[in-house]
């Protein structure tokens, strides 16, 4: 209910006191966001602009930077290293984000049935995604060994040869995909299932009472009732994709050759092992950009789905 | 009101305690990049000198160079730095260059521990940067030739390979498939080998082998003015072609390699071509059977030369100048108790030492001192990292990694390496 102050009501304690809680209330909750807007503000937002002032300039971090324009975004069209970790990133894109989606909304459908076990199937597909990425990695790294590695092993259970994994530039991408689906697919599962359970029951009764087999169901009613679910889960593997670093600087440093390097990667390379902190802005910058246009086609699709179904 | 006048209280106490222990104690920060075993036996240095001098307190802090040299920029950049940083002599080109790190002239002349005489010349020259000297040596290390003392008398074969007819010789009898055959016997089959002669690295260590190889033919990589490469490809792709041929024609390394020193303990391969600082590894594993040497790393080519680093200490220029003096007193401490720093596997640059018979008494070592004449270090140059960084996708390590791992042609890596080179160094 919310009380209006009028004029018949003027001189009235309540409607004093209610006056006063509004006038306050506006700036409560400012109040309660300010630590985390204090760090925002002073570590991401500031940076943020300083780095795109630093991609027009050529600078050290040591010495005083120096306005040189486009110079470091026209750099890039001749920069081989870029090429490569941008065709690579988009790679990684490509392959993890479908994989990431379809593998975790299955194991959603799969672990939301009721069925012995369930909780220790969920607890056991979420559980790597609390390990740290460093981790991850080294951990990884062991398996996929192509010596002595379990993965390898289990593989030659089955009469495979060893697979190089990170010692070859035609499988090191995709040993980091299978780490980074391992270690993040149980994210993606546990928003899925939050999302399936939103869906009210009465529509799977009906369905059925209309005679609906199992896959009408899914399509006619689990898939477009989970669509804000599927596009929250679609935006954050997106992002989360561009963004790779930690496991392929960790397990394999970009390499064999370059066949690993990704953008992020190049960024912290460039900017911080080559003092080149214009350049790496630069890369950052276009990094930046590419986010903010698929996330804007993204929602725009999102948008037309939403009225599609209306 | 009582607990508030208390509390007060303390704080003003603690506040004046703290000041005064401040100024009793200098404590100086010491930055180093040995996060293996060698760490720990720097902390051990380092908590020794501490415990002796209860007015300074030295503060080590360990983490991998690259990471450790990007803090240090970052630190500087915001007007910073430890009081002492430890590198490597073919690194202080870069920091010179950004305007880092004093020159030690001074430092030099007013000590005893550092005399130019007390040095291996070798050690006392890399030290030099157009004609300055900015930092003050420690230790040296180079590649050298582990081999199985077992394996080798097993085989028959006398002693360590010292050239190249002697080094296929030997990995041809050292190479054995399942069936005990060796690369050349009819029928063996290079897709079931128990054994291999030595290893191969994947890693940064493949093109410090090749520069080693390239470097026994002559070769050089920079144009007199620094601003192009100069690599004779024919025989920048010879050196390489060894090292490539060695895994995929004659069989005597294993492809794609991870872990090099397990191997060699593990009988996996009978010879190792590594640095000193896996001499604590192989003495660990004596108890587990395993009988080793050393041998100085063989000369494939023309001349001998074998890749080589070392560690080095500099004075930062944004250290605090106050603590200076004490920073000086604990790296002169060092330098002279450098004996006990040999536990790490590390060459020694002290002529005392050398010649020392506790030395002599150490295993394993000499071949290494051996080699130090011959020691060839990557060119110290401002964009180093650019072309030789470990962890970054660096000319070097593209072309190493696609020539070892890929079995790329030779000639065209090269090249582009080359060229690749030439870009970065024609940057102003």
């Amino acid at each position: 209910m919310r009380i209006t102050p009028n004029a018949a009501h003027r001189g009235d304690p309540a409607v004093a006191l209610a006056t006063k809680m509004r006038s306050r209330a506006s700036f409560t909750p400012y109040l309660f966001i300010l630590p985390y807007l204090v760090f925002f503000v002073l570590f991401r937002l500031g940076p943020s602009l300083a780095g795109l002032g630093i991609s027009f300039t050529n600078w050290q971090a040591v010495r005083p930077p120096q306005y040189i324009a486009f110079a470091n975004f026209s750099a890039m069209g001749r920069d081989p290293l870029f090429s490569a970790a941008f065709s690579n990133t988009v790679f990684f894109v490509v392959i993890t984000v479908p994989a990431l989606i379809i593998l975790s909304l299955a194991l959603a459908l799969f672990l939301n049935q009721s069925r012995r076990g369930r909780t220790l199937g969920r607890v056991a597909v979420f559980m790597p995604f609390v390990i740290m990425s460093t981790v991850v990695g080294v951990l990884w790294t062991w398996i996929l060994d192509k010596d002595f590695g379990l993965m390898n092993a289990y593989l030659n259970v089955f009469g495979i040869q060893d697979v190089p994994w990170l010692v070859s530039e035609g499988t090191a991408m995709y040993g980091v995909i299978l780490t980074t689906v391992w270690w993040t697919v149980g994210y993606n599962m546990v928003l899925f299932l939050a999302g399936l359970q939103d869906i009210p029951t009465e529509l799977y009764e009906a369905a059925r009472i209309d005679g609906a087999r199992s896959w009408g169901v899914f399509r006619f009613v689990t898939l477009p009732m989970l669509a804000p679910t599927t596009f929250l889960v679609l935006m954050l593997t997106v992002i989360n994709s561009f963004q790779v670093f930690d496991q392929t600087y960790v397990m394999t440093g970009g390499g064999p050759g370059t066949s690993t390097l990704t953008l992020v990667q190049y960024i912290y390379t460039t900017s911080f092992q080559f003092q080149k902190f214009g350049y790496g802005s630069a890369i950052a910058l276009i990094l930046f950009g590419l986010l903010v246009l698929v996330a804007f086609f993204q929602i725009r699709a999102h948008r037309r789905g939403i009225e599609g179904v209306e | 009101m009582r607990k508030l006048t208390v509390s007060l209280l303390l704080i003003v106490l603690l506040a004046l305690f703290g000041v005064a222990s401040a100024q009793d104690v200098v404590t100086l920060e010491f930055w180093g990049g040995w996060t293996g075993p060698d760490g720990a036996i720097m902390q051990k240095l380092v908590d020794q000198y501490n415990a002796e001098n209860p007015g300074v307190h030295v503060n080590l802090t360990v983490q991998q160079w690259s990471p450790l040299f990007d803090a240090f920029i970052a630190a500087a950049s915001a007007g910073t730095s430890p009081d002492i940083m430890a590198m490597h002599p073919q690194e202080t080109a870069m920091f010179i260059n950004l305007g880092l790190i004093d020159p030690v002239e001074d430092i030099v002349a007013a000590s005893e521990v550092f005399q130019k005489d007390a040095y291996v010349q070798k050690a006392w020259d890399l030290q030099f940067y157009d004609g300055t000297m900015y930092a003050l040596p420690f230790d040296l290390g180079v590649h050298g030739l582990f081999y199985n003392v077992d394996m080798f008398e097993e085989a028959g074969i006398e002693a360590a390979p010292t050239n190249a007819e002697e080094f296929l010789e030997a990995a041809r009898l050292l190479t054995v498939d399942a069936n005990g055959l060796h690369p050349g016997d009819e029928g063996f089959d290079p897709a079931n080998i128990v054994r291999y002669a030595i290893n191969m690295h994947t890693n940064h260590h493949a093109f410090y082998q090749w520069y080693a190889l390239y470097n026994q033919l002559g070769g050089q990589l920079f144009s007199e003015d620094g601003m192009s490469c100069a690599m004779d490809l024919d025989k920048a792709a010879q050196a390489w072609k060894w090292l490539q041929d060695l895994v995929y024609v004659h069989y005597a390394a294993p492809q794609g390699q991870t872990d090099y020193a397990r191997d060699f303990i593990s009988g996996r391969t009978a010879m190792l071509i590594d640095g000193p600082w896996q001499i604590p590894a192989m003495i660990a594993a004596e108890a587990d059977g395993l009988n080793w040497a050393t041998a100085p790393y063989p000369t494939i080519f023309d001349q001998p030369a074998v890749w080589g680093s070392g560690h080095d200490f500099t004075f930062p220029t944004y250290a605090d100048p106050e603590k200076r003096d004490e920073a000086i007193a604990f790296i002169e401490w060092l330098g002279a108790n450098s004996f006990d720093w040999l536990e790490s596997g590390q060459l020694p640059i002290r002529n005392d030492i050398i010649e020392s018979e506790e030395f002599a008494e150490l295993k394993g070592r000499q071949s290494f001192v051996d080699m130090l004449p011959n020691q060839v270090l990557l060119p110290n140059i401002p964009k180093f990292s650019e072309i030789f960084a470990s962890n970054a996708p660096t000319p070097m390590m593209v072309m190493g990694q696609r020539i070892i791992l890929e079995n790329a042609d030779v000639a065209t890596e090269v090249e582009n390496a080359c060229n690749l080179i030439t870009a970065i160094l024609s940057v102003p």
